[in-house]
């Protein structure tokens, strides 16, 4: 058994003890119905990961700008692949949370907004990737999109929510701002959001040496 | 070597597009009509009476801004798609630097929507039974909320038509970008109508202008990349 | 609510979902190693 396979069982075996974590460590929150929040363990990492994976996006696409390596095109798709999936989940499973809890799907709050937004960010970019046959091109013009995108994100993200409050004071409070949590139930969420966090870099990893060995493949055979 | 400033190169680039665009009255015809089209809709299916009163701010405010949004996507690709349309692309990029084609045609863009809102926001106020208290107000969220969505679409433009170039695409990877815009823009409607008092808007203006600002820097940077693909 | 049994459902479910998924990633690993000494 080699160091790779062993790590990867370990995540394995640690996403176990995450959910038995959520499910029977934590204890049930105050003021929420039943055991509702405890989706809240798998929601929030999921959500995060989404925007880890925006970040590593534009780290991606700001370098090929600048190497023209079409490894680094690899890596922005990757993760905006990875991206949207984790935002399709944070979504829903926030979809889910705020129907038990104030008895709709959507509510409007500003996270649930900015969330579905990163989403259509993602979506919009394999768009514009489906829409281009030649590679660098591709490459370039989505690795613009992704930029673009990812300076227009600080404003929905801190200044929205900040005019929307002041108008609108009688939109549901998200309490997944509130902080402060038993400490059991951080500790849950934070072996989550690791365990989450670590999934998606094996996942991000597996895709680029994918796409490492398809490109030497092509070079190879282009010679 | 070039003999030009980048501030005549885009005036020139700026003139242009007026030119041409004066002469076909193309995009002109595409934004104008159908602004004119969705507001005719809206103002004979909904007029000033059928809006509850607590809800008319939100609802008005809402509406004029999806009006100038969708009569936005309609036409403000144009600059770029019709370059690559009629193969002219090449010959600019020759004949101008980059930033001085994305000023002139950033400006074109801006003047469209402004001349597209001159018509259409008083109509709009008029048909609708839209009393505004800060105009000024009003008038302030209306031209840094252009220049806003007249940076975004212009980049945006840019790129797709590096690419499929259709209108489906443009809107596509344009609202994304452009709703947090949008949502800011209706919210200064909302406080300019309201009041007159300028700390109303400021809020607003602050964000629209931070906004159209950093895009502004970002296509400074991303533009070149673009346009030399 | 029931909370006991029902949880220990979702509980379960849970972890069948991530067995399947845990077992996709893992079989992406082992292609991508094949390949990679393929290589």
């Amino acid at each position: 058994m080699n160091r790779r396979t062993v790590r990867n069982w370990a995540l394995g075996l640690w996403m176990l003890i995450v959910i038995w974590a959520a499910f029977f460590y934590a204890p049930a929150a105050q003021g929420f119905k039943g055991e509702s929040a405890r989706i809240v363990f798998f929601h929030v990492p999921q959500a995060w990961v989404a925007v880890l994976a925006f970040c590593v996006n534009l780290i991606a696409s700001l370098r090929y700008m600048r190497t023209r390596d079409p490894l680094d095109d690899a890596r922005a798709a990757t993760a905006a692949r990875l991206g949207l999936i984790f935002s399709i989940l944070a979504t829903v499973t926030g979809s889910l949370f705020a129907r038990v809890m104030w008895g709709s799907f959507w509510n409007w709050d500003p996270r649930e907004v900015s969330i579905a937004i990163l989403l259509l960010v993602y979506a919009a970019y394999f768009a514009l990737r489906e829409a281009i046959p030649d590679d660098e091109r591709r490459a370039s013009l989505s690795a613009s999109y992704a930029v673009l995108a990812f300076v227009t994100m600080p404003f929905l993200i801190f200044v929205v929510p900040r005019i929307y409050w002041s108008l609108h004071p009688d939109t549901i409070i998200n309490t997944r701002g509130s902080l402060d949590m038993e400490s059991r139930m951080f500790q849950t969420l934070m072996g989550s959001l690791a365990g989450f966090t670590w999934l998606f870099f094996w996942l991000y990893s597996l895709d680029v040496r994918l796409a490492r060995v398809k490109i030497a493949r092509q070079a190879r055979e282009g010679e | 070597m070039r003999r030009s400033s980048l501030a005549s190169e885009t005036a020139a680039v700026l003139a242009k597009e007026l030119r041409s665009e004066l002469r076909s009255r193309v995009a002109l015809n595409a934004v104008g009509l159908f602004a004119l089209t969705t507001l005719i809709a809206v103002a004979y299916q909904i007029g000033p009476y059928r809006i509850h009163e607590q809800d008319r701010p939100h609802l008005l405010a809402a509406l004029l801004w999806i009006i100038l949004f969708f009569a936005a996507l309609s036409g403000l690709a144009r600059v770029f798609v019709k370059e690559e349309d009629a193969h002219t692309a090449k010959t600019l990029r020759l004949a101008a630097r980059p930033l001085a084609v994305f000023g002139g045609k950033l400006l074109f863009n801006l003047l469209l929507l402004l001349a597209l809102e001159c018509c259409i926001v008083p109509l709009y106020l008029a048909l609708m039974g839209y009393a505004v208290i800060g105009v000024w107000g009003l008038v302030a969220v209306l031209v840094t909320g252009s220049l806003a969505l007249a940076t975004t679409s212009t980049l945006v433009a840019a790129i797709i038509s590096r690419a499929s170039g259709s209108g489906t695409l443009f809107a596509v990877l344009t609202v994304p970008i452009a709703l947090p815009l949008l949502v800011v823009l209706i919210q200064g409607t909302r406080a300019a109508a309201a009041s007159a008092a300028f700390a109303a808007v400021l809020p607003a203006l602050q964000a629209i202008v931070s906004l159209a600002g950093v895009q502004l820097v970002a296509s400074l940077y991303l533009f070149p990349v673009v346009w030399h693909e | 609510m029931p909370a006991a049994e029902s949880l220990v459902w979702v509980a379960a479910v849970t972890a069948v979902i991530w067995a399947g998924v845990f077992s996709y990633c893992l079989a992406l690993d082992r292609r991508v190693r094949r390949l990679e000494d393929g290589e």
